[in-house]
């Protein structure tokens, strides 16, 4: 079976004044059909950069630099405009933080979905509509004949995010790209929709990569789970494998500065400092300044080593069948 | 024992009154009314000095303007606010100048809520410069020390805030808080805006003031999972009212409204089981058109017949627990 998607060694690059912007630096993965991957990160990790990389998005003077993207064997690269505007929307399509950004705050909703339809197929008016109809039924979205009459302004957050999930499902596409969907809207609006994506893949084999910062909303959602940093992956497994038995230092820390992995009112676990500026990295591994189990091997960047079938980890000094303790609270 | 600060009775109105355009419209019949929002509805509240109170709700549900009615930036419609056993209203102005020194409000945005064109030692140092806490002359050496207590490099405190990063920026906020010696502290969402492992940081520096300054907070979160961490009480509301009041632990092991039931059901949680639960359907109504009874009912699994004629009362369901259920009436 081909892969939805197969990204090998890939390069995102920004220019700038004082020097390249390496921020996604050697990222390779794949996924399967029906699959939901967790592309895990800090603010500056290139979680994001990653997933605009996917769909062509990068603007210059940023480029990738390097590597190469497969959707369903086709290569992405060095595709032309023409043909990631075929795709983009029909078979790939992204789903965004911010659902106000996202919608045209002066167009109807059935202006914009329709005309997200007929971009890529030629149907009349009335059966787009029809379709835009079912779409917003399947997410969850009560009336939606009357709805679509209805501005971006007139709903809330949550419902103006289910339009954009909604517009992303109209063609029925095989990826689908999620940058924190979730973190604009609250927990019970979180649940609504995780419960709905996971049904949506489950049912139609749509590949999902969610991007989020949080790992608890992947822990729940996702099969699979890539952590990120400073542009590479250091982490990569089964997502109980990942959570339960962490072998990375700055996987570990993530799970401890959650709070609720803690007793109450104990002090978190801190990650000490702050992510590198990603411009003129120092070589050797990116996480040393920050990591209680650095030393001089650290000054090499470790690969990605496969320490179990499926479970990945760039480090030197990982934590094997150590139980998840958090000493390293002050 | 008296309280450190009990609100009783409060309830905020935002009403939309009939300007001159829809009083012209009125009198060719078009019958606009005045419309009121009841974003705080009737809200008891005591917290004791030293306490962590976490007040948990969805967006709209009034969380945000009971913490800015705590704070003094807003008034309370109706309802009285006692601090240290004196009510607000009966306060003389030197009084009511401490209260609202006393009592500081961190914001959920540390973008939104510092001036971009001031410096740091100026949105730090000029309200205890203002009130006479401390002289013009010492406001240098007074900023880098509250610099240094919430973890701020003191070198910086000639930048602007847009050469911070957001948790920085956030402790710029924190740090503009506790110059004024307050001894109670509103947190709005303060680190909603935050990056997990930054919001790790910044939970540890409000633990830390609280043990070194014995600082009172109202910690007003979405997050479930961030006030269970940090509170010693939750109070949950939904749509302008309290509906369940409890000690964190009791309330996180056996919750008794529905509502904080569903919340907790849903709230994302670090374990890698797949959870096949069902969501609760629907979102919370429009604050203008209020569900009458119970306002929960149009959503709650276990809603009858009495749900929808009456709002449940809170009362004491255990000591130190409150809740607002017809349910607990039933045996």
């Amino acid at each position: 079976m081909v892969a939805t998607l197969q990204v090998e060694n890939l390069e995102t690059h920004f220019p700038s004044r004082d020097g390249i912007v390496r921020a996604v630096d050697g990222v390779s993965f794949a996924i399967e059909p029906g699959e939901i991957l967790g592309l895990v990160g800090e603010s500056g990790s290139g979680k994001s950069i990653t997933g605009f990389s996917i769909l062509g998005l990068i603007d210059p003077p940023g480029r990738i630099a390097n590597g190469s993207i497969k959707f369903k064997g086709e290569e992405l690269t060095t595709a032309s405009p023409e043909r990631l505007r075929q795709l983009r929307g029909a078979r790939i399509a992204m789903i965004f933080q911010d659902p106000m950004m996202t919608l045209n705050p002066v167009l109807r909703i059935d202006t914009q979905m329709i005309e997200t339809v007929q971009a890529h197929e030629k149907v009349s008016e009335a059966a787009a509509r029809v379709r835009c109809v079912e779409t917003l039924k399947a997410v969850g979205i009560a009336a939606p004949e009357d709805r679509l009459k209805s501005y971006p302004h007139q709903f809330s957050g949550g419902m103006r995010q289910r339009i954009a999930i909604a517009t992303a499902l109209l063609h029925k596409p095989d990826l689908i790209i999620a940058d924190e969907p979730t973190t604009a809207l609250d927990v019970t609006i979180q649940g609504q929709i995780l419960y709905e994506m996971r049904k949506l893949c489950r049912e139609t084999g749509t590949a999902l990569i969610w991007i989020t910062h949080d790992l608890s909303v992947v822990a729940g959602l996702a099969d699979r789970i890539m952590v990120m940093y400073a542009g590479k992956i250091v982490e990569t497994g089964k997502i109980a494998t990942v959570i339960e038995r962490p072998q990375h230092p700055y996987t570990r820390g993530l799970i401890g500065s959650v709070p609720g992995a803690m007793p109450r009112g104990k002090r978190l676990f801190q990650i000490p400092g702050m992510t590198p500026a990603l411009i003129n990295l120092p070589p050797g591994c990116r996480f040393k300044n920050r990591c209680a189990r650095a030393d001089a091997t650290c000054e090499a960047m470790p690969e990605l080593a496969e320490l179990q079938p499926g479970h990945g980890v760039r480090c030197h000094h990982p934590f094997g069948a150590e139980p998840l303790t958090l000493a390293e609270v002050r | 024992m008296t309280a450190f600060l009990e609100l009783k009775d409060v309830s905020k109105r935002f009403v939309w009154r009939l300007d001159i355009a829809a009083k012209i419209a009125n009198l060719f019949g078009a019958g606009l009314k005045e419309r009121a929002v009841h974003a705080v509805n009737h809200v008891d509240l005591a917290i004791q000095e030293g306490e962590v109170v976490g007040l948990v709700g969805e967006s709209g549900c009034g969380k945000s303007t009971l913490g800015r009615i705590v704070a003094g930036i807003m008034d309370a419609s109706d309802g009285t606010i006692g601090f240290r056993g004196k009510a607000l209203a009966a306060m003389n102005a030197a009084e009511r100048r401490d209260y609202k020194l006393a009592v500081q409000m961190i914001f959920q945005d540390p973008y939104a809520s510092l001036n971009p064109r001031m410096r740091v030692e100026d949105i730090i140092g000029e309200a205890p410069v203002a009130h006479g806490l401390i002289k013009r002359s010492e406001m240098g050496a007074y900023v880098e020390r509250i610099m240094a207590q919430v973890g701020l490099d003191p070198r910086y405190r000639r930048r602007y805030p847009h050469q911070f990063s957001g948790g920085q920026r956030q402790r710029i906020g924190i740090a503009r808080a506790l110059a004024v010696k307050p001894r109670f502290i509103v947190c709005d969402e303060a680190v909603a805006a935050l990056d997990v492992s930054i919001q790790a940081q910044v939970l540890n520096l409000f633990m830390d003031l609280r043990e070194q300054l014995g600082l009172t907070y109202l910690f007003i979160s979405h997050n479930l999972s961030v006030v269970e961490h940090i509170s010693d009480r939750v109070v949950i509301m939904y749509l302008g009212r309290v509906v369940e009041s409890a000690p964190t632990e009791q309330l996180f092991a056996a919750p008794n409204h529905p509502y904080t039931q569903a919340l907790l059901a849903e709230a994302p949680k670090l374990v890698a089981t797949r959870r096949d639960y069902l969501p609760i359907k629907g979102e919370i109504p429009s604050p203008l058109d209020p569900p009458p009874g119970c306002h929960f009912h149009p959503r709650c699994p276990h809603a009858f017949a009495r749900c929808k004629a009456e709002a449940p009362v809170l009362k004491e369901i255990a000591p130190g627990r409150l809740s607002a259920c017809h349910l607990n009436d039933q045996v």
